[in-house]
């Protein structure tokens, strides 16, 4: 209050006056802060510059982010007429000067006058981290995110007092409580004495996020080390036994690592000191042609140890003496042991809270692959089950639906229209190439369903290949309306995306949809009166061969749908539905040929199971597939009609 | 033998043909005739002659037997794998004992050892054996291996699926997993057989370094030769008499055949398992005249291929799946080679690079549709005789679900 009345006096003489010269009259508190402390702003040094920094956070004035700020980016001057600091730009010869105050034009100076001020990198360092802490309070949002960005990234203990501070003004909740969290992990690493820490630490444990996970590990991070005997003020945070914990080999290398002991003499080793040293075509009395050998070598080696000329073995008894006589351990880098063991222990709580996470993630995830399967399978499901065929180009239906959907999208830019138009169309699409299929291939075979499960594969060769001479070999895009981007995200460890869930949707539409056509309709009914029985429903007025020829239809329109929906999140390709087809197979067998609920089942099954597996694996997904079909495989052994067993024709008798 | 052949009367003819054939590519090679015949055409009609002998055994499975396998070529892969494991250690024994020989002092068999398991695994970037290479090192233990690996997998696999009455449809799905897992797992880089690089260099043969390709190659395409008319013999020889008469039987009526009493599991077993071997050791033979295997040789597709080549042959008749595998693959190679000539439409040119698949997969439909018999079916109009109905000539499932006897 007091430099601002000030300010305000002088202000007022010098209008009242009109003596002074102009730039005086734009005197300020800060211009004279920096007055007090000339000589560090004009020729800032990294030591030096810590006074004026703590004067200028404490001042609390409002253009001192702005000042520090452009001090950084070198575009503050001194004027050595007058000795002040102005903002300057040059502007032909001479200077454009700004109050350092107010940012107001306060008229030109001629270039000779100025002198610019150029903070080094170390200065500029300092200058950034007071700078995050005006930043913290920043209007903008996008400001307040970066700074808390940069003090997560690089914590340090001066941070903590202003990033307090900031938490009280802070608008946004969820700012809010990041900075909460972030002030809480700075007081577990920083805090003044061990129970503020340790209650920091305490109010963690109750946090799922990264930031958390890593903070904590870092108040944890260990070094591994080596001595005779166990230090006794060191904060140890585990002994590793030689055996257990780690093997013997590395328990020596790391004897040779603190120079404890002599490093070993490897293979290598022997043969370049045996090639070295050769003599008369002998090495230590052993002839080079007998040194194909390794208990040669061995016996020329020492030869040439006891002459003094290499050093000497290290045998394995040796080894084995040398880690027993030395403990190994690790060593928190952080001295107080309270400290670290409220941090393990918190951690441990973290972890086994993210653990459950995990789980929940991973079914969210088995869910939506799961509906995926479905949605290509429940197709097949249901032309297998009524006809008893098995359709090997039913992927090339995906496939066709999928380039449905990128033929539409480009007639129709808008995403959202597209999609809207891509869903029926595909449904179409693949319904009246089922149809045609079903006329002109499939009705001829009925009773040879192996010529069946031929010849609609080299239907499917054809179509890929026409797929490939029309759409090229090159992946095309199907893009998901903005809607469908991005993902709802529960925490750090739990999140789907948007995609994924439409896709779980239109699954359950479609479960929903089929399992009304099929309780509840005349179409519906006389499918399931072909599917026990075609004979007798034939003598009961209904023509089986309409019935094959609309089911046929249905589970290929919805195979082109499901196309749609995979196209969306994976690319179109001419191969894609061939990466489907055995998934699909897979599903319908293990769940039961001809039946809604046992395709339902098969998908869940699989999805979740693939899941699980590369869960356990998750470099691997390849091996993951391979331990999924051999299962699958085993799984047939048990129940050989699948998970929901149905009777009449479709099983296959 | 007069017996077999009074049964079979193809052999004489199919053995004769072969003969001519083989009679007429020698003089017509480079190493041993006029050369008129390129060493790579050579080749590549040595590799066809293991194509049709693999293709007459999954006729056996198939079209006597009545089992779709969609494994077999998996099986035609695993030998190929087995013989390739031994070619690619020894050449890279060779070498790198020609590098080593410079060296001061003479290598141990370890350094040796780890020398060839850096150079064969540099490219996955391991440098250690994996247990599967164990015999590696000999050719007696690793042609073993050709024999053992399909064999014991076929084995295992067959009794798994039959004991548990898996049939149709289903088995055929079943061993398409198989073959599909199998390509899964030897494309990972950590299978211990170099990943999707596959073993390379097989047309080397180790030790024959100064023997020029072109003799090679005729060399390989007479052991084709012979091992196709092996086996030929051997499966007309098991698919005639009493149990060709109930491997038929199971083709045709799985259920009657068992409630006769023969235990049906064991003779399809027998058949999966012994054309199993088969078609390893054609692998085996196979890809030496490649030079190349990778799992992509392995991958399901492959394995239908195969029962397409044997459907357009003829089904149920042993020369007919040899003149599928003959015909379609030869075919093929000269469509996708760029040999055949663009047809010009005026509005558009088909180029049969592009179109072979698609007039391949609409003929193979055809066939089925139309031809049922496959291009076998024209030997019956040749020799104006009919086989009598007892066999079946309706094929496989119609005469099974047929209500009254044969109309002739």
């Amino acid at each position: 209050m007091l430099p601002k009345l000030r300010a305000l006096i002088l202000a007022a003489s010098a209008l009242l006056l009109c003596l002074a010269p102009a730039a005086h009259a734009q005197d300020s508190a800060l211009q004279d802060l920096l007055q007090t402390h000339a000589e560090e702003v004009a020729d800032p040094g990294r030591r030096s510059v810590g006074a004026l920094m703590d004067d200028l956070a404490a001042s609390d004035l409002p253009g001192v982010a702005r000042f520090l700020e452009r001090w950084a980016d070198k575009k503050v001057y001194l004027n050595k007429e007058d000795g002040r600091f102005y903002y300057g730009e040059t502007e032909d010869g001479s200077f454009a000067l700004r109050d350092i105050a107010s940012d107001e034009p306060v008229g030109t100076a001629p270039a000779a006058a100025m002198e610019e001020i150029r903070p080094n990198g170390g200065v500029r360092r300092v200058i950034s981290g007071a700078l995050v802490e005006f930043q913290l309070s920043d209007p903008d949002r996008a400001a307040r995110v970066d700074a808390l960005d940069s003090i997560s990234r690089r914590p340090t203990a001066d941070q903590l007092g202003p990033l307090r501070e900031s938490i009280e003004g802070e608008p946004d909740p969820a700012l809010k409580a990041r900075k909460e969290r972030l002030a809480n992990l700075m007081t577990a690493r920083f805090g003044a004495d061990t129970e503020t820490r340790v209650a920091a630490i305490e109010r963690l444990s109750g946090a799922v996020d990264l930031e958390t996970r890593a903070g904590l590990s870092r108040i944890l991070s260990a070094e591994s080390g080596v001595a005779p005997d166990l230090p006794a003020d060191a904060n140890i945070a585990r002994e590793l036994e030689v055996g257990d914990d780690l093997t013997e080999a590395d328990a020596y290398a790391r004897l040779v690592g603190a120079d404890l002991a002599a490093p070993l003499v490897t293979n290598a080793d022997i043969r370049d000191a045996l090639a070295a040293n050769i003599e008369d075509g002998a090495v230590g009395g052993v002839p080079v042609a007998e040194l194909s050998d390794p208990e040669a070598r061995t016996r020329a080696y020492a030869a040439l140890a006891e002459a003094g000329t290499v050093p000497p073995l290290v045998t394995p008894e040796e080894q084995a003496q040398a880690a027993r006589a030395h403990v190994f351990y690790e060593v928190y880098d952080e001295p107080n042991p309270a400290v670290t063991d409220a941090a393990s222990a918190a951690l441990s709580e973290v972890e086994a809270r993210v653990a459950r996470h995990q789980v929940l993630d991973l079914g969210l995830d088995a869910v939506s692959l799961a509906s995926i399967y479905f949605l290509a399978a429940i197709g097949l499901a249901i032309t297998f089950g009524v006809m008893g065929v098995i359709n090997m180009a039913h992927g090339e239906f995906i496939m066709m639906g999928a380039y449905t959907g990128y033929v539409v999208q480009q007639v129709i830019p808008n995403y959202t229209a597209s999609l809207i138009v891509a869903l029926p169309l595909a449904f179409l699409v693949a319904f009246a190439a089922g149809v045609a299929l079903e006329r002109l291939v499939i009705r001829h075979l009925y009773h040879r369903p192996l010529e069946t499960l031929l010849a609609t594969f080299g239907i499917s060769i054809a179509l890929q290949q026409l797929a490939k001479n029309i759409f090229g070999t090159q992946a095309r895009p199907l893009t998901a309306p903005s809607w469908l981007d991005g993902a709802w995200v529960m925490n750090d460890v739990v999140g789907i995306a948007n995609i994924r869930i439409a896709i779980f949707v239109l699954a359950l539409i479609f479960l929903a949809l089929l399992l009304f056509i099929l309780k509840r309709t005349r179409l519906g009914l006389e499918v399931r009166a072909v599917t026990q029985n075609p004979g007798m429903a034939g003598s009961m007025g209904i023509d089986p061969g309409r019935i094959n020829m609309m089911t046929f239809g249905l589970g290929s329109g919805i195979a082109g749908v499901a196309g749609v929906a995979i196209g969306l999140y994976a690319q179109v390709t001419s191969e894609m539905g061939s990466a489907y087809i055995v998934q699909s197979f897979m599903t319908v067998v293990v769940g039961g040929v001809g039946n809604v609920w046992g395709t339902l089942a098969g998908a869940t099954l699989i999805g979740g199971l693939q899941k699980g597996i590369e869960w356990f694996n998750p470099s691997n997904t390849l091996a993951a597939q391979t331990y999924m079909i051999l299962f699958i495989i085993l799984f047939i052994q048990v129940r050989p009609k699948g998970i929901v067993a149905l009777k009449g024709r479709a099983a296959g008798d | 033998m007069r017996e077999l052949v009074r049964s079979n009367p193809s052999i004489p003819w199919f053995l004769g043909i072969l003969a001519a054939f083989c009679l007429g590519v020698t003089f017509l090679a480079e190493a041993t005739g006029t050369g008129a015949l390129s060493t790579s055409f050579v080749k590549t009609l040595g590799r066809t002659l293991c194509l049709c002998l693999v293709a007459i055994a999954m006729d056996v499975v198939w079209g006597y037997c009545g089992i779709l396998s969609l494994g077999h070529m998996a099986f035609f892969g695993l030998g190929g794998y087995a013989i390739g494991m031994w070619l690619m250690y020894a050449r890279t024994e060779l070498i790198v004992a020609e590098s080593l020989a410079n060296a001061p002092i003479p290598p141990t068999p370890q350094e040796v050892e780890d020398a060839i398991a850096s150079q064969i695994f540099g490219v996955v970037g391991a440098s250690d054996f994996p247990a599967i290479w164990a015999f590696a090192d000999s050719f007696v233990l690793q042609m073993a291996m050709v024999v053992l690996v399909p064999g014991l997998l076929a084995l295992v696999f067959g009794w798994l699926a039959f004991r548990s009455r898996v049939t149709g449809v289903y088995l055929s799905i079943l061993t398409q997993a198989m073959t599909l897992a199998l390509s899964l797992y030897l494309f990972q880089n950590d299978s211990g057989l170099r990943g999707n690089n596959g073993l390379s260099g097989l047309q080397n043969l180790p030790g024959l370094g100064a023997v020029p390709q072109s003799v090679v190659s005729i060399a390989f395409f007479w052991a084709s030769a012979l091992a196709l008319a092996a086996g030929y013999l051997a499966f007309a020889w098991a698919v005639s008499g009493k149990m060709g008469s109930v491997v038929r039987g199971i083709r045709d009526n799985e259920a009657r055949v068992r409630f006769l009493g023969y235990h049906v599991e064991s003779f399809k077993l027998f058949v999966f398992t012994l054309t199993a071997i088969v078609s390893g050791l054609a692998g085996a033979l196979y890809y030496p005249q490649a030079g190349i295997i990778n799992p992509a040789e392995i991958a399901p597709i492959a394995s239908i291929y195969l029962a397409v080549w044997v459907a357009i042959g003829g089904r149920g008749r042993l020369y007919g799946a040899a003149i599928g595998a003959a015909l379609v693959s030869l075919l093929s190679s000269w469509f996708t080679g760029g040999g055949a000539p663009d047809i010009d439409l005026g509005f558009y040119e088909i180029q049969w690079t592009d179109w072979w698949l698609v007039l391949l997969g609409v003929s193979f439909v055809a066939v089925t549709l139309y031809a049922p018999k496959g291009i076998g079916g024209l030997v019956d109009l040749i020799a104006e005789r009919r086989r009598p109905a007892r066999t079946g000539d309706l094929g496989p499932d119609t005469s099974a679900l047929r209500k009254t006897e044969a109309a002739e």
